[in-house]
């Protein structure tokens, strides 16, 4: 599996707000590639495109900071566990099952 | 029954049972019905297994019997029908829509999973999602599989793969950020000197 942008270090959102001057659109067309750009999908010039935008605007900056940690903590949720003995009787039902139809 | 195919079956269990299993929790949220989705995929898979030609990875044959599987078991249950995620419900109206951050306070996420809250959130926002995102997302953010092999199990090309993705990571930001969970999460000890 390729090494996700997601487990880079990540950029920190801006605490000083800086003012939203542009429109909304931009962002907008933004948003909508967010997921390619963290799965690092986008070609070069787009990829530079966005870290140009997210540079000078502060709402998607930590809009994708929130993505990012989304699908961080997706990746990294605890996997539950089979038991030995529900592992056991499982293929002894699944075996039965198998033999009597 | 044959010995042969018994002995052929323990080696796929043997070595598959751990994965199908935590697959099958992951998509059907509790860990009954993912044991009945795990019993039900390898019996399939214990009758097919002579029609398994090879060109996948089992574990892609695997999941794509548990994936229909949980369809078929899922259709029994007569639930209501699946609704579509449109993206423009997740398009922020708003500054404060944009800026919803995830209540995590710098912590790495296993540093921040170990919150029973916001594991609890993770888990009921997945939960909350319809099944063919739900799938999605649990086989390409959970279980690492490839965009391409999603697409292989769902019967679904890369592009609807990875807009199915897109939207399902907005909907559990949504419903992961502060704002939805109300209170900040700290119940954990750091350094709280601004």
């Amino acid at each position: 599996m390729a090494q996700r942008s997601a487990s880079k270090p990540k950029r920190q959102a801006s605490t000083t707000r800086r003012p939203h001057t542009h429109g909304k659109s931009r962002c907008l067309r933004i948003l909508r590639q967010l997921s390619a750009y963290i799965d690092d999908e986008l070609s070069t010039n787009i990829c530079q495109e966005i870290r140009q935008h997210l540079g000078a605007c502060p709402n998607c900056e930590t809009f994708v900071m929130s993505l990012r940690q989304t699908v961080s903590l997706c990746r990294h949720s605890p996997a539950p566990t089979l038991s030995t003995a529900d592992r056991a009787l499982m293929r002894e039902k699944i075996l039965k099952t198998a033999s009597s139809r | 029954m044959d010995p042969q195919s018994v002995k052929n079956f323990d080696t796929l269990y043997k070595d598959h049972a751990d994965l199908i299993y935590r697959f099958a929790y992951r998509l059907c949220g509790e860990p009954e019905a993912a044991k009945d989705l795990v019993q039900e995929t390898f019996l399939n898979a214990y009758r097919g297994f002579d029609k398994f030609r090879g060109d996948a990875q089992i574990s892609t044959w695997l999941y794509t019997i548990a994936s229909r599987a949980c369809l078929r078991m899922r259709r029994k249950r007569k639930g209501a029908p699946e609704r579509e995620l449109s993206l423009e419900e997740f398009i922020p109206t708003s500054d404060g829509e944009f800026r919803l951050q995830i209540p995590i306070d710098g912590l790495s996420p296993e540093a921040a999973l170990h919150n029973k809250q916001l594991r609890a959130a993770l888990d009921a926002a997945i939960n909350q999602l319809p099944k063919k995102y739900k799938t999605v997302l649990v086989l390409r953010d959970m279980e690492g599989v490839s965009a391409r092999e999603v697409g292989s199990i769902m019967g679904l090309n890369e592009r609807a793969v990875k807009s199915r993705l897109h939207r399902a990571r907005l909907f559990v930001r949504r419903h992961l950020s502060a704002r939805s969970l109300g209170e900040p999460l700290i119940d954990h000890n750091h350094d709280s000197r601004g």
